[in-house]
């Protein structure tokens, strides 16, 4: 019970401390007052991509020492107040790992106008970057976690941390000895986490767990099998409806735990083969998320990152989600055709009894506050926004509401939040932060925009189809992490691309569908091909793929179509 | 009365092994065991949390599989019993085996032609009878080890 109230009020706490306002964050270090000369500027890459952390030192007076110092903020802004009115001579210094030092001497006759006017702008700093053995060394991390997950040699997590392990062992022991192998410092490095993805991700796995465990979608299942009577395309149908409903709201992997084996259950019940149910439910489990910020992690990077609220993924995914969900009925329905025209002779009652004794409710009461709980955050999910209410807060509230309500075992619901999975966010991040920190998504994204140019819908196709053909091999979530500042920059070339961020919902329509292309390409594939195996109904590469890509890719086309329609063509 | 111990899983291949080892447990008039092992070890790959209880999943699946199997006996006229155990394959199996006292243990053979899934199943049945001290018939084979 005190462990119970202790872990509440941990929660309640942290979701607290996210609603605080924000602090004013001033990028001014030195000496202030306001009767003093101002000097100013901003500091970007050669890209246009703001620079902070940069340390700006000004030199007064030919004196061997700055007699300020500051360093620039987000947005690479950075001023100083000089200290005293007499002024003979002012040069200023600009440094920052991973880039060339900038050196300026301001003329007399900018020197006098400082005098006299008190301030002094300067024109946008441009440095350019700088190839550091630290680039090498993060490049070579990076890729080397990449093939680590994508061969499964490690778990996530673990890869995670050995590749930013890498990047701080090159930075605090080989750059004792070679400075330019610094990457980036621990500071640094914890700047790059994104402390409303993990806790939205924790936050969302303890309602999950409660949730999940009271056997609705069993019991919505079965209805779905007595609904059907027998009419295979109808049950195909109600199925995949259940499955999106709760993989859009909930977690994928999760969903198809437990549709897997009563889904099973129903398909030997009405003598067709099982995998007639299970593949298009994995195929809609991976296309449904991608309409709500909580449906993917993918899309908890991207909201998190690009600052798209819970709505603005409803309002501009849902229509080429469903667009999706249609083509890939159609062409699951074509390749088991063979299976809707069997027809069944019917279950003994024994049989029957069964599974409907399987797919009863386990826990009426947590289901009855679970899902007045899920309400009321799925309402300040969609009203937040206004309140200025993030959406890990509203998580955080609901987990901390619901283990009030039900009181679960709280040594079960630690075990329920999957610490590997937040340390893998992480270790991501900050890895991720690495190569962002030595330029090289800099590099790729100069690439792509060269690439794509100021040609929005070369853009979309570009980021869909990219991305999604990429995530048939590489996991989705690091290569979305990877992706997002890659993003952020192609946007800027195209003129409205920033304000209607369409580039990100292209990003979240590939990494989620091209999830669909092997059987191999998404954790939620593989775990529902385990169950099918232990029932010995395996589901083959070759057999798997036969649906897998031509629906990837059709699917591709669908969600490519939509953004043309809502961004594209009409400007959205 | 001998009892046979028939590891089923149930999918299609197994319905042959199943009739074996009712077609056995008919001719030598012994009793008829099946088995099902919830073994969950394939979660192991999972990153994403699991966050439900998957093992009890798949024992209900389990008792599904094994009472379809049933009523596949009873129709030949042979009264069989349903186990579901929660482990590793090969552990559950020999546990099984000792606690139903088995003569026989029969077990399918895969059907596709995977030299590394036939050599990890003989590799199975040779550690059983050596742990059990039961004969294993793998069906689909000539002999029992």
């Amino acid at each position: 019970m005190i462990r119970r109230t202790l872990f509440s009020a941990l929660l309640v706490g942290l979701a607290l401390w996210m609603l605080r306002p924000d602090t004013p964050v001033t990028a001014l270090q030195g000496e202030q007052s306001g009767s003093h000369p101002e000097l100013s500027g901003f500091l970007t890459d050669s890209r246009g991509q703001a620079i902070s952390d940069a340390e700006v030192l000004v030199f007064l007076n030919d004196a061997a020492e700055p007699a300020v110092r500051t360093t620039s903020s987000e947005d690479g802004s950075w001023v100083v107040d000089l200290p005293g009115t007499d002024l003979e001579s002012v040069h200023v210094e600009v440094e920052r790992h991973h880039y060339e030092s900038f050196t300026y001497r301001l003329t007399e006759a900018e020197v006098e106008r400082l005098r006299m006017d008190g301030s002094f702008a300067f024109n946008t700093i441009i440095l350019e970057n700088q190839i550091t053995l630290g680039f090498w060394v993060a490049a070579a991390a990076f890729i080397f976690t990449l093939l680590l997950i994508a061969s499964e040699r490690l778990q996530n997590a673990l890869a995670a941390l050995a590749g930013i392990s890498i990047v701080f062992a090159a930075t605090f022991i080989l750059g004792a000895f070679n400075e330019s192998f610094y990457v980036l410092n621990m500071e640094r490095a914890l700047a790059y986490i994104n402390w409303e993805v993990i806790f939205l991700v924790m936050g969302m796995m303890i309602v999950v767990g409660i949730l999940e465990g009271t056997g609705i979608f069993q019991w919505l299942a079965f209805q779905a099998y007595r609904v059907s009577r027998g009419r295979i395309s109808l049950l195909i149908i109600v199925l995949i409806v259940i499955t999106s409903v709760a993989s859009a709201l909930l977690d994928n992997v999760t969903t198809m735990l437990l549709m897997a084996p009563i889904s099973l259950q129903i398909a030997l019940a009405l003598g067709i083969d099982p995998l007639a149910l299970l593949i298009p439910e994995i195929l809609a489990s991976n296309i449904s998320g991608i309409s709500t910020l909580i449906g993917t992690p993918t899309n908890i990077l991207i909201g998190a990152y690009a600052g798209i609220g819970f709505n603005d993924f409803l309002i501009n995914q849902t229509l080429g989600v469903l667009g999706a969900m249609v083509v890939m009925i159609v062409v699951v329905l074509y390749f088991f055709r063979g299976e809707l025209k069997k027809t069944s002779g019917g279950i003994s009652e024994a049989l029957y009894n069964k599974l409907k004794e399987n797919a009863q409710i386990k826990d009426a009461r947590t289901l009855k506050w679970s899902g007045v709980v899920f309400a009321g955050m799925l309402f300040f999910f969609i009203v937040g926004e206004s309140l200025h209410m993030v959406p890990s807060v509203t998580a955080l509230l609901g987990a901390t509401l619901l283990l009030l309500l039900v009181e679960p075992d709280i040594e079960k619901m630690l075990r329920v939040v999957d610490w590997t999975t937040l340390v893998f966010f992480m270790a991501l991040f900050m890895l991720v932060g690495a190569v962002q920190e030595v330029g090289l998504l800099g590099v790729f994204a100069e690439v792509m925009g060269n690439l794509i140019g100021a040609n929005l819908p070369l853009g979309i196709v570009v980021l869909v189809f990219g991305a999604g053909l990429l995530s048939f091999v590489i996991a989705n979530i690091p290569l979305a992490a990877a992706m997002l500042p890659v993003v952020r920059f192609v946007s800027a070339g195209i003129p409205g691309a920033a304000e209607s961020q369409v580039l990100y919902y292209a990003l979240s329509m590939g990494a989620a569908m091209g999830g669909n292309g092997f059987i191999i390409s998404g954790e939620t594939n593989l775990m529902t091909s385990g169950i099918a195996e232990r029932a010995g109904y395996p589901i083959s590469f070759a057999r798997y793929l036969r649906i897998g890509v031509p629906v990837t890719l059709l699917t591709l086309a669908a969600g490519t179509g939509w953004l043309f329609l809502r961004f594209a063509l009409t400007g959205g | 009365m001998a009892t046979i111990l028939c590891a089923t899983r149930g999918g299609e291949a197994s319905i042959h092994t199943q009739e074996h080892a009712i077609q056995l447990a008919q001719d030598q008039d012994a009793n008829l065991v099946f088995l099902y092992v919830a073994d969950v070890q394939f979660l192991t790959q999972a990153t994403a949390a699991i966050v439900v209880d998957v093992a009890t999943e798949i024992e209900h699946m389990g008792e599904f599989l094994l009472l379809m199997a049933k009523e596949r006996a009873e129709k030949a006229g042979v009264k069989a019993e349903t186990l579901v155990k929660r482990g590793v394959f090969r552990y559950a199996l020999a546990e099984a085996a000792q606690e139903v006292g088995a003569a026989l243990i029969v077990l399918g053979s895969p059907q596709e032609d995977n030299l590394t899934m036939h050599s990890l199943l003989d590799e199975i049945a040779e550690a059983i009878k050596e742990q059990t001290g039961v004969d294993v018939l793998i069906v689909g084979r000539n002999n029992a080890v």
